[in-house]
């Protein structure tokens, strides 16, 4: 092999900008996924591949009840065999009062025994085991207890009916990696303390937890089988540690999916820039490149100097991309804030840097495999031809087209660890893609068509059909990138107005539940007003039309499920805000129902979920109970979300008999709720109190650190779609500059020059953005009227900002990348062309 | 004879190249009538690119100053230049430089358009239908032979009725035949138009037509007289 040290050098001197714009495509596309899967490896090591440390256990069984006698059974049966060790654990929320009863908070009660956990840790400030420090009538609390509560160690907290002594405080715990998932601070208290609270059994929603450690781990899956056979379907769930799905394996696979989509994007991005700067190079050689081979250089010689060419500044990019992604990984803590679990650390390791070092080579390969396939067409007769043949299509380009897209396809699939949600990606993709590139070419069709009024404007659209300008590709880059950016912020701005900001004014901000029969009465006298209190039953839903629900595959779902505890009520009328929308009345009117059948109204949303229509026999298990019930009705609702709502309502006489606790919802000012949960508390210890509107700030706060995150990896997007502008303005640099001198040479200012270039440029981006804005309006009605299923607004001044902000952007980067060319002055060009 | 449409007085243009200093165009002092056909030869490299470059105002003499139609446009820059470019003057080039991206009629409008002149198309027409090019008006560049794009250029050049045509090497990329077409056409639209024009070229041929003949020698006026 021949390496020409001085032929490398004038190319890179010579495609200097190109070069740089090339280097930088190559550093952002693997800086954002180096440092997201960095921090991906870092959140499944502390916390999924953790998994005993997460659950505490090997395996954990896991209901909202007492555990069944025959699965205790099981349990006890396997644990004298010396197969495993035991011990519960039990979990609730609920309203905590300082001593004299004059604060109260929200917490998450857990109470443990003295061994607990089997796995991971617990941090107190005193340095002691928690087992140690916790001792029946005591409780060790989170800081934010005290601090909240204006409380000391050494004071008195009230819980239900009984007051505890503050022994310690924690400050890690392994099975809570994360705060902004919990509604509450951490109580620890003694098991033997749990039946003193009068709070279990009144109803209170209660996780109850068998934590199992196995002698020999490696029998998990066949102990797992064991006890499933014995467990109760439906009401108790045995798990492996590694299978249990927690809220924030969960939070975390969701959103680490959705910024490796972003960054994808951005890869995707880069590497077009990549292979437009590099064709750049190409074409701007291409008249150097016919007489090297006219004078006998053969594509082997020529190749391998190109090929020496992109892989140093392949290696180079990598370089940058590697220390843009540490730098980036850097900023996490920044970013991401109170989101990171606890331990995870922002170290960049050799694998991570071993990481970017092969995604790099994997891009310039891919990328660059196109032009410089196309080296070998140059042909030594293009040095008598002025104007350069459009490049024909061959099988060698589709060839490397099918490479491209399997690779595309690879990278997604591993990107997302789910090979069906990957091929949807990409997928959908090719679709997006396809529909813009057709919408592109129509729209550029209908522009040759058109007669504009002025010079300046005829000219400009002349210009887009420039050869070598690829006008159609720029237009379908432009558009996906800027229709996925506003469909995430169309998406945003929705979900905030539907949550957060839409947060009705005289929405109820106050709910309690788990008010007694017999506590009606007392209820309304400390609420002091009357407020509506709804029955509320909890049933499961068996089967649809004799179909059973299979709890297990329903956890499986993105929506909510329907193989969970639902509340039922009964009521003859409907709610403000709702409305029939199928079956006339709620329990059909004279309609006749089999014998042994009641009727149910069921809530579109739900509906839809487990596609359930009008007249579709319903099983429901009622606290032991079955009863078949027949849809009378479709309901949906007119208001937020946040107002109270039930899936499945009722006839009262078919469940007014049933064991049923009260619901209560109401508005309160916010700066009185806190006090009004302290009277309620103290009152009815055991009614379990939900602040909303604290509740829809956290959720707010949450939503616009999520925000941040996402703005920041699109960013990167926009920045690699800024350079495809950049590198296709610098491939069609020596077009540009031969129209600039003839348009001056026949009398234009560069008034007129600088106009043309705008227009152009300002074009490109009008229509890139109104196909962009079709698309992303689509889109993001789409997902969120099915997946999230809430009122879209279509934001149309949003849509109106990021079409005149594409404009902006692209004339800028435009006239920027332009400046040599405006200046060209035209004796110098017309010289040079005669002597060539 | 006393009130020239171009004039050009101790022109000088020299480039520094690292070290070394070429001077190109050496001390050139000259006149234009109105309605000369005037033809500056001189072996290759002699200057005459440089030299009709500087008159046409599309660069700057090192030395020395130019003045079209009276007014010195030394000074000027592109701007000031670009009314004058428009209106006063019009170039045939060696190599045709033709806008690729517009058709044969809209490469001749183009100049007109720019003037704001509203007879831009029939003028374009006009002048597509008296060179033989009129079924050509809708091919661009790359669909015309070197002849056919030469014809173009020339109406290109002539569309806002000029007071002065500079051509250089009109027929250097082009065959005898073609050569031939190409100066007859531009000689009767001279007459036609009524302008004048400064043609460089080494051809013999097209020399003994000229009014008159300046000759450079290496950047050096050497001759200024009537064809032999
Ligand atoms: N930009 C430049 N820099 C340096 N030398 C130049 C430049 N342009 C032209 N020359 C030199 O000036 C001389 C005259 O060139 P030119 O005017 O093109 O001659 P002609 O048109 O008579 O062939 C040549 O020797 C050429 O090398
Ligand atoms: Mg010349």
């Amino acid at each position: 092999m021949m390496i020409h040290y001085r032929f490398l050098w004038e190319e890179l001197r010579y495609g200097g900008k190109q070069a740089l714009t090339f280097i930088i495509c190559v550093a952002l596309s693997i800086a954002t996924l180096t440092a997201l899967n960095s921090f991906r490896r870092d959140v499944h090591g502390s916390l999924i591949d953790e998994a005993r440390a997460l659950q505490g256990g090997d395996i954990v069984i896991h209901a909202h009840q007492p555990l069944s006698e025959k699965l205790r059974a099981t349990v006890d049966a396997l644990e004298r065999d010396n197969r495993l060790y035991q011990q519960r654990t039990v979990e609730f929320y609920t309203v905590a009062l300082s001593e004299t009863k004059g604060d109260s908070l929200f917490s998450s009660i857990k109470a443990v025994g003295p061994g607990y956990p089997f796995f991971g840790t617990i941090t107190l400030d005193s340095g002691r085991p928690l087992g140690e420090a916790l001792e029946p009538g005591t409780v060790v609390v989170a800081r934010e207890v005290l601090d909240r509560l204006g409380l000391m160690m050494g004071n008195r907290l009230i819980i239900g009916d009984t007051d505890f002594e503050i022994v310690d405080v924690v400050n890690f715990e392994s099975m809570r990696p994360v705060s902004f998932l919990s509604f509450g601070p951490r109580i620890f208290i003694s098991m033997a303390d749990v039946d003193q609270l009068g709070l279990l059994g009144r109803g209170s929603r209660v996780e109850h937890e068998i934590l199992l450690k196995l002698t020999d781990p490696a029998e998990a899956d066949e102990l797992v089988k064991i006890l499933g056979a014995s467990a109760t379907p439906r009401l108790e769930r045995v798990e492996t540690a590694k299978n249990a799905r927690s809220r924030v394996k969960i939070f975390f696979d969701n959103l680490l999916f959705f910024l490796s989509c972003i960054s994808i994007l951005t890869l995707m991005l880069s590497g077009i820039g990549m292979q437009g700067s590099l064709s750049a190079i190409l074409y701007q050689k291409q008249k150097i490149i016919a007489v090297t081979k006219a004078f006998g250089a053969s594509n082997r010689f020529l190749l391998t100097q190109y090929l020496i060419m992109v892989s140093c500044m392949g290696a180079f990019g990598s370089i940058i991309g590697i220390g843009l992604g540490y730098v980036i990984k850097r900023l996490f803590p920044l970013l991401f804030g109170d989101l990171v679990p606890q331990g995870v650390g922002y170290a960049f390791h050799p694998v991570d840097t071993l990481e970017g070092i092969i995604l790099g080579i994997l891009v310039v390969t891919v990328f660059t495999l196109l032009p410089l396939h196309r080296l070998g067409t140059v042909k030594p007769v293009m040095i008598f031809r002025h104007e350069t043949e459009a490049g024909k299509r061959s099988t060698a380009a589709l060839l490397t087209g099918i490479i491209c897209g399997l690779f595309l396809c690879l990278l997604v699939i591993r990107q997302i660890d789910d090979v069906k949600i990957g091929i949807f990606f990409v997928i959908g993709l090719v679709l997006l893609i396809g529909a813009v590139s057709l919408t592109a070419s129509a729209c550029l069709w209908l522009l040759k068509r058109v007669t504009l009024p002025t010079l300046v404007l005829r000219q400009a659209a002349k210009s887009l059909y420039r050869p070598g300008n690829a006008s159609r590709s720029i237009i379908v880059t432009l558009t996906s990138a800027i229709s996925v950016l506003l469909v995430i912020f169309l998406l945003k701005l929705n979900l905030f107005a539907t949550f957060i900001e839409s947060y009705p004014e005289n929405a109820p901000n106050l709910f309690c539940i788990d008010i007694q029969q017999d506590q009606k009465d007392l209820f309304q006298t400390v609420v002091g007003e009357d407020v509506l209190l709804f029955p509320v039953i909890r049933a499961r839903l068996l089967s649809i039309n004799s179909q059973a629900i299979d709890p297990q595959q329903e956890r499986e779902r993105k929506t909510d499920n329907l193989g969970r505890e639902f509340n039922l009520t009964y009521r003859n009328s409907l709610l403000d805000d709702e409305v029939i929308t199928e079956g006339g009345t709620l329990y059909g009117l004279g309609k006749n129902l089999p014998t042994g059948v009641v009727a149910v109204s069921v809530l579109d949303s739900i509906a839809e979920i487990g596609e359930i229509d009008l007249d579709d026999l319903l099983r429901f298990n009622i606290q032991g109970v079955e009863i078949d019930a027949q849809v009378t009705s479709i309901r949906s609702r007119t208001k937020s979300r946040l107002y109270p709502f039930f899936y499945f309502v009722f006839e009262p006489a078919t469940l007014e008999a049933a064991p049923q606790t009260f619901f209560a919802a109401m508005h309160l000012p916010k700066e009185l709720i806190p006090d009004m949960i302290t009277a309620i508390v103290a009152q009815l210890p055991n009614v379990s109190t939900i602040n909303v509107a604290d509740i829809a700030e956290r959720f707010g706060q949450l939503m616009k650190r999520l925000s941040v995150i996402v703005t920041f990896f699109a960013s990167f997007s926009i920045m690699a779609g800024c350079l495809i502008l950049v590198s296709t303005i610098f491939a069609t640099r020596l077009d540009r500059i031969r129209e600039t001198v003839y348009y001056k040479v026949l009398g234009a200012d560069s008034s007129f020059v600088l106009r043309v270039l705008t227009c152009e440029q300002a074009m490109l981006a009008l229509l890139s953005s109104i196909v962009a804005v079709v698309f992303a309006e689509a889109a993001a009605w789409l997902i969120c009227t099915t997946v999230f299923n809430i009122v879209y607004q279509p934001h149309w001044l949003v849509a109106a900002m990021t079409v005149v902000s594409s404009i902006l952007l692209v004339v800028i980067i435009g006239l920027a990348s332009s400046i040599g060319i405006i200046q060209q002055r035209p004796a110098m060009y017309l010289q040079q062309q005669n002597n060539t | 004879m006393s009130n020239p449409i171009l004039r050009a007085a101790h022109v000088s243009k020299h480039y520094t190249i690292g070290e070394r200093r070429a001077v190109v165009l050496n001390d050139i002092t000259l006149a234009l009538e109105p309605g000369e056909f005037t033809v500056i030869s001189g072996a290759s490299g002699s200057g005459k690119t440089t030299l009709l470059t500087i008159l046409s105002g599309l660069d700057k003499p090192s030395i020395g100053r130019v003045w079209l139609a009276g007014k010195d446009i030394t000074d000027l820059d592109e701007n000031g230049l670009a009314p004058l470019r428009n209106r006063l003057i019009g170039f045939v080039f060696q190599a045709f430089h033709l806008v690729p991206s517009l058709t044969s009629l809209e490469n001749i409008m183009f100049p007109a358009e720019l003037n704001r002149d509203p007879d831009a198309v029939e003028k374009a027409s006009h002048l597509l239908q008296r060179v033989g090019l009129w079924e050509r008006r809708h091919n661009r560049p790359e669909q015309l032979s070197g002849g056919e794009k030469q014809r173009v250029a020339i109406c290109r050049a002539l569309v806002n009725n000029p007071r002065l045509i500079f051509a250089d090497e009109p027929t250097g990329n082009l065959d005898s035949e073609n050569s031939r077409e190409v100066v007859e056409l531009l000689l009767e639209l001279q007459q036609e138009f009524n302008t004048t024009l400064l043609l460089a070229t080494h051809s013999r041929s097209i020399a003994d037509r000229a009014d008159r003949i300046l000759t450079l020698h290496d950047g050096r006026l050497v001759d200024d007289g009537l064809p032999s």
